[in-house]
């Protein structure tokens, strides 16, 4: 919008309309933060509860199944909602043609460490 | 420390201004220089000294801070006094909006101390020394303390601020209950001096598409009138990642809005109002 | 409709440069600030479990991490971070429900939530010394 001087003010402020969308981003983010608050709690306290366990400790604990169905739903929630709190930074101050490829890529990288995280899980609980 | 209304000043400051380099961030023509001191004339008795920002469209030359020794016994206990004091007796180039000087009219609205407030309900003696004065923040500037507000009045344009109705139009006023018409208090008192949306920071980022504290009021007072029936399309056309939900709640709004008005509250209720037609 | 005027050479005032920092915006750059770190060190929690899952030696090796200097500092910042953004974002929630926009609940909840993110902080590494046997 760089050399859109001689638009009018009012083109200039509409721009390219309203998405009449927005909501459903918004709620979810706050979906998700609420998920994710008490799960947060949850691995707070239980880390304190087993910090210089040593490593059988730790993957017995792990392997508990209130454990791994609580990780695998804070490992979700959790990535979800960095995704969403890392656009809407991205969106407030990358202006240049780079923020949707950022975009995409942190997206991107949000997935792959959470699935790897699921996997993780998952390979303790399953005692592979 | 706790703030309880808008027009309470701070006792104490951890921070005047955030540790960021004074031209940080800004484009070659707006990067501010050092400007010329003027002295206070002979026989002051009680001198303050105030900052301000000066810049000159014909001059070819940056913004500049100039340094003005005011004699406060010799004007009035505002800061909008001060400015006149100053065009008056000592640089009559100053220039600066001003009209009803008793904040009704939202003319001279100013950065003051770091934060916006209107020249003409500031008290001097509530001011640092130096004290600091601005143009509103983050506008494009005219003349001095003269911003450019088009494009903000475009924007208050984008929502249609006015009665938009589809019922043949009545023989008589419409009307509207005393409870009806209680909703709009603290939303229809704006006087559109663009305190808040200049000192949002959201809409510093974004203020293309983010319509800022301001309008978003404004919108509001619209979306909540019982005779009001575009309802729907102002909501259409408010539902955008940008244009509302760009505001993340920081509330410089509320804190600087010099008619005390809770823009803050107005905006989160109507956030959910899409929400509410559709579940 | 008027023209629009031509803006190109007119200077842009001054925004963050000369702001005042309020508790309004200090929180909720200290919101974003933490809440950017803490991306930083779920990074991290996936980098535990995977040392985890793969086998003694890897999770050895982030353990020892951990328990260094480095590690230690590393970990502290991180609980109050988490402590901070956890406290600020409840406010934010409460703030979209619609509750308390009040100048006097803004700043009331807003040093609250600094004082519960280091009364928080500190509780935690008080009841971590006493669980390790450091303690009374």
């Amino acid at each position: 919008m760089s050399n859109a001087r001689m638009r009018s003010p009012l083109g200039r402020a509409l721009g390219l309309g309203s998405a009449k969308d927005g909501v459903e981003a918004w709620w979810r983010e706050r979906v998700w933060a609420v998920a994710l608050a008490p799960l947060t709690v949850w691995l707070t306290v239980s880390i304190l509860m087993r910090a210089d366990k040593g490593y059988a400790a730790v993957v017995a604990w792990l392997k508990m199944p209130v454990t791994t169905t609580l990780m695998t739903l804070l490992l979700v929630a959790l990535f979800h909602h960095i995704a969403f709190g890392l656009q809407v930074v991205i969106e407030d101050y990358v202006h240049s043609r780079i923020k949707i490829p950022v975009l995409v890529g942190m997206r991107l990288g949000c997935l792959a460490l959470g699935v790897a995280g699921l996997v993780a899980i998952l390979k303790i609980a399953l005692g592979a | 420390m706790i703030i309880r209304s808008s027009d309470e000043v701070p006792r104490t400051t951890v921070l005047k201004r955030f540790p960021v380099p004074r031209n940080f961030g800004v484009d070659a023509a707006s990067r501010i220089n050092r400007g010329r001191t003027w002295p206070a004339p002979r026989g002051a008795t009680r001198i303050k000294r105030f900052d301000v920002y000066r810049y000159d469209p014909e001059s070819g030359q940056n913004p500049r801070i100039d340094t003005y020794q005011v004699d406060l016994d010799d004007c009035g206990p505002m800061v909008l006094d001060v400015l006149i004091w100053i065009k008056n007796t000592v640089d009559p180039s100053l220039t600066f909006r001003r009209s009803c000087r008793e904040g009704v009219c939202g003319s001279c609205a100013m950065n003051i101390d770091g934060t916006n407030w209107l020249a003409c309900t500031k008290f001097n003696a509530d001011l640092a020394t130096p004290a600091t004065i601005y143009p509103l923040a983050n506008m494009r500037i005219i003349k001095d303390l003269v911003p450019d507000l088009t494009h903000l009045f475009a924007q208050h344009r984008l929502v249609e601020p006015w009665l938009r109705s589809k019922s043949p139009e009545p023989e008589r006023e419409r009307l509207q209950s005393p409870q009806e018409r209680a909703q709009l208090d603290g939303l229809y008192e704006c006087i559109l001096c663009f305190c808040c949306t200049s000192g949002c920071p959201s809409h510093w980022w974004n203020g293309d598409r983010f319509l800022g504290p301001a309008v978003l009021l404004q919108a509001t007072r619209w979306l909540v009138d019982s005779r009001d029936e575009a309802t729907g399309e102002r909501l259409d056309d408010l539902e955008d990642p940008f244009r509302l939900y760009r505001c993340h709640t920081i509330l410089n709004c509320t804190r600087t809005c010099p008619k005390g008005l809770n823009r803050g509250k107005a905006i989160a209720d109507v956030k959910k109002m899409p929400i509410e037609r559709r579940s | 409709m008027t023209r629009a005027p031509s803006d190109r050479q007119r200077p842009l005032s001054p925004n963050i440069q000369i702001y005042r920092p309020q508790l309004t915006s200090v929180l909720s750059i200290g919101n974003r600030i933490t809440g950017i770190a803490l991306s930083a060190y779920a990074v991290a929690l996936v980098i535990w479990l995977v040392a985890a899952a793969a086998g003694p030696d890897a999770y050895a090796a982030v353990d020892a991490f951990i328990g260094s200097w480095v590690g230690r500092i590393v970990l502290f910042g991180g609980t109050f971070c988490l402590f901070f953004h956890f406290c600020g974002g409840i406010r934010h929630l409460v703030w979209d429900a619609g509750y308390g926009f009040s100048l006097r609940a803004i700043y009331a909840s807003g040093w609250a939530v600094v004082a519960a993110s280091i009364a928080l902080t500190a509780l935690t590494y008080v009841v971590g010394a006493i669980l390790a046997g450091y303690g009374p």
